[in-house]
């Protein structure tokens, strides 16, 4: 039997307390003491339930309103939360919070690097596996849903989709996804293409160039975004490393939150030029089966790169193109490597022309 | 009305360290479990708080487990996911006529939960907080509740939002004062005029003296609050609250939370949760002719922890 300790005694009906002394009696017993009186409480026993605050333990009985004993007692708090958990009663939560009092800062340096390693590893791999077990349908529906009110805002040019629809068509790039090819007024020199198959191409890129190997290699660049699900890709690395923030900082303050924001952009932002370079990359792949010469692509990066030059920042493609030079010396390196398939090059330089010359505005 | 010496009886017990260590595994564990273990986050944050509150030495006690929290976490999710679910359904259809229905329907809902949220949460923590092994209750009617909403609401867009002040102390002074603790209750008699005049004031004065005065309002609230909170036994017999908190003690409380919290990127916010908590325990004092050892256990236990977590997912803040 331990030393009994001081304790305080609640019997459940009133408030008043009671003076008591509380032992362990071995094998398995409780033992209370107040006014005089003893009681035995089984250890094991499911009414018995037992809780430790800093200095406090606090042991109740019995159905409500259930009686309550409290001690401050150091040592017989030691010897009980002992006992007891030698009876097998210790969670996750005890373990863990066990460890955390006898090592904080090692503690909270283990998690932040467990954090690290989540946001930076595991956290991307499993957002790309997943967004890649979402269904083909789902980029369709996306972009079938966004594209008519995108392109009611846009000034398309009917005449020369038609056109670029056949040139595309000509280079079959399109294979999980049903490509539509679009040419729009706008002096922007851009493109973009959105999930599920849209590929919008502004006139402001499109009279700038000077040969149709150009032109395939930046369809071929916008096809890769669309048949490697780029769009979906980020949208689920985006959302998942966002999820993971705010439940990592819910209760943290601002300036944390504002922090951790900006570093999530940078790599979001990092990401997107990884996806570019891609989309170059294989993009020459898509040109060679096509039968054109993916020279073409070096040619379309540096007009990109000769253009952002003189246009205002906003404007350039260099702002969501970014890096041009290593882009280049990556096709560079790359173009010799691929062998090309069947040529229809007479076909492409055909619709190239009839694109050029349907031009709405004299190319400079 | 007599009125009692009043003397410091209720304490704050936690340190930050004890707190920090709660907070971080409860990070943890939230962390890796997704968002699913954050209602046995809270419990334990709950309970953190009430363990270390302590009146006359002995400390109230938070009886909420995750388990039921999470069940009710699990049903406002249900209920929100439904609601949203008519209102995306509604805008789908693109008829304008319905978008606007869609937009009533959100609206409407957010509005027409609140007291819900308000009674279900007081009925849920009351019924979950002990002291000395007595259970608090609380027996407002959600009719009730309602009743004050759509009259005081209703005044408040009327009159520009000036009633706002009427409508606090309405509401406080009804919810207060249907907290029971065992045999005793709460009583609280905030009155719209008084609450009003000192607000305004509070936001000239604070204008005036570019932002300084901020930190005297605050403590004319607090006193606001504390002041007309009592605590009565029955038979004429109650203890009266009384403020001892000052507007240089809230200058320096405020400060030192801000700093604590910014020059360690967050981590502080454990020390700014204490010291604000023995801020307020210190500075509420007691009074009167009442025994407190006489309360007697009347309060039945009430399940439901739904209220308060469709509350949490709102962020609505029900403490009033």
């Amino acid at each position: 039997m331990s030393a009994s300790a001081a304790a305080n005694f609640f019997d459940g009906q009133t408030s008043r307390p009671h003076d008591a002394t509380v032992a362990i009696r071995e094998p398995d017993a409780l033992e209370v003491e107040v006014n005089g009186e003893r009681f035995h409480w089984p250890l094991e026993d499911g009414g018995m339930q037992w809780e430790r605050s800093s200095n406090t333990l606090r042991i109740t009985f019995g159905e409500h309103p259930r009686s309550v004993v409290l001690t401050r007692d150091a040592a017989f708090i030691r010897l009980f939360v002992q006992r007891m958990q030698r009876a097998g009663r210790r969670g996750v939560y005890d373990r863990t919070l066990s460890m955390a009092r006898q090592g904080p800062l090692l503690f909270v340096l283990g998690l932040l690097f467990l954090a690290v390693v989540g946001y930076v590893w595991v956290l991307p791999f499993a957002a790309e596996r997943s967004a890649l077990l979402l269904p083909t349908e789902v980029d369709r529906q996306l972009g079938q849903a966004a594209a008519p009110e995108l392109l009611l805002e846009l000034w398309e040019d009917t005449a020369r989709s038609a056109v670029l629809q056949q040139f595309g068509d000509h280079l079959a790039l399109g294979d999980r996804f049903e490509l539509r090819y679009h040419v729009v007024n706008d002096e922007q020199v851009n493109a973009f293409a959105m999930p599920g198959g849209h590929i919008v191409v502004f006139t402001g890129i499109l009279d700038r160039m000077d040969h149709s190997g150009q032109l395939a290699a930046l369809l071929a660049h916008e096809a890769t975004h669309v048949e490697e699900r780029h769009s979906m890709r980020m949208l689920v690395r985006q959302g998942a490393s966002y999820l993971f923030l705010s439940l990592l900082l819910g209760d943290v303050n601002v300036v944390v939150a504002l922090l951790a924001e900006n570093a999530d952009k940078i790599r979001n932002l990092t990401y997107s030029r990884a996806l570019e370079t891609d989309a170059d990359l294989m993009g020459m792949e898509r040109m060679a089966q096509a039968g054109v010469d993916p020279e073409g692509m070096v040619q379309l990066l540096e007009l990109l790169q000769r253009e952002a030059g003189d246009m205002p920042g906003s404007l350039s493609f260099l702002s969501s193109h970014p890096l041009t030079e290593q882009r280049i010396i990556k096709a560079r390196e790359r173009a010799p490597q691929l062998t090309m398939g069947n040529s229809r090059q007479p076909e492409l330089d055909r619709l190239f022309q009839q694109l050029k010359e349907r031009s709405t505005t004299p190319s400079p | 009305m007599q009125v009692f010496d009043t003397k410091q009886r209720l304490s704050f017990t936690g340190k930050g360290g004890d707190l920090f260590v709660v907070l971080i595994v409860n990070a943890l564990l939230t962390a890796i479990t997704l968002g699913i273990y954050y209602p046995w986050a809270k419990a334990r944050r709950l309970q953190y708080f009430y363990e270390h509150s302590e009146l006359d030495g002995n400390p109230f006690h938070f009886h909420g487990t995750g388990r039921e929290m999470f069940i009710g976490f699990i049903k406002a999710m249900g209920l929100l996911v439904l609601i949203y679910a008519v209102f995306f359904a509604l805008m789908m259809s693109m008829e304008p006529v319905l978008m606007m229905l869609a937009y009533l329907v959100l609206f409407g809902a957010i509005l027409g939960l609140t007291p819900l949220i308000i009674h279900g949460t007081y009925r849920y923590r009351m019924s979950r907080s002990s002291w000395r092994g007595i259970h608090f209750g609380y027996r407002g009617e959600l009719k009730e509740l309602y009743r004050i909403f759509l009259r005081d609401g209703f005044l408040t867009l009327i009159t520009l939002g000036i009633y706002g002040a009427w409508f606090q102390m309405n509401l406080r002074n009804y919810v207060l004062s249907h907290v029971r603790f065992g045999s005793t209750r709460l009583e609280y008699k905030g009155d719209g005029l008084d609450f009003f005049l000192m607000n305004l004031k509070g936001y000239f004065l604070t204008l005036i003296t570019l932002g300084i005065y901020s930190f005297w309002w605050q403590r004319d609230i607090f006193n606001y609050y504390v002041d007309n909170l009592s605590w009565h036994f029955g038979e004429g017999r109650r203890m009266q609250f009384k403020s001892t908190a000052t507007g240089g003690g809230f200058f320096k409380l405020m400060l030192g939370n801000v700093l604590l919290v910014v020059f360690t990127l967050g981590i502080g916010l454990a020390w700014a949760h204490v010291r604000t908590m023995r801020f307020v325990m210190q500075h509420m004092e007691m009074g009167g002719d009442a025994d407190l050892n006489l309360v007697v256990q009347t309060e039945q236990e009430h399940s439901s922890a739904m209220a308060d977590e469709l509350g949490d997912i709102m962020d609505i803040g029900i403490f009033l």
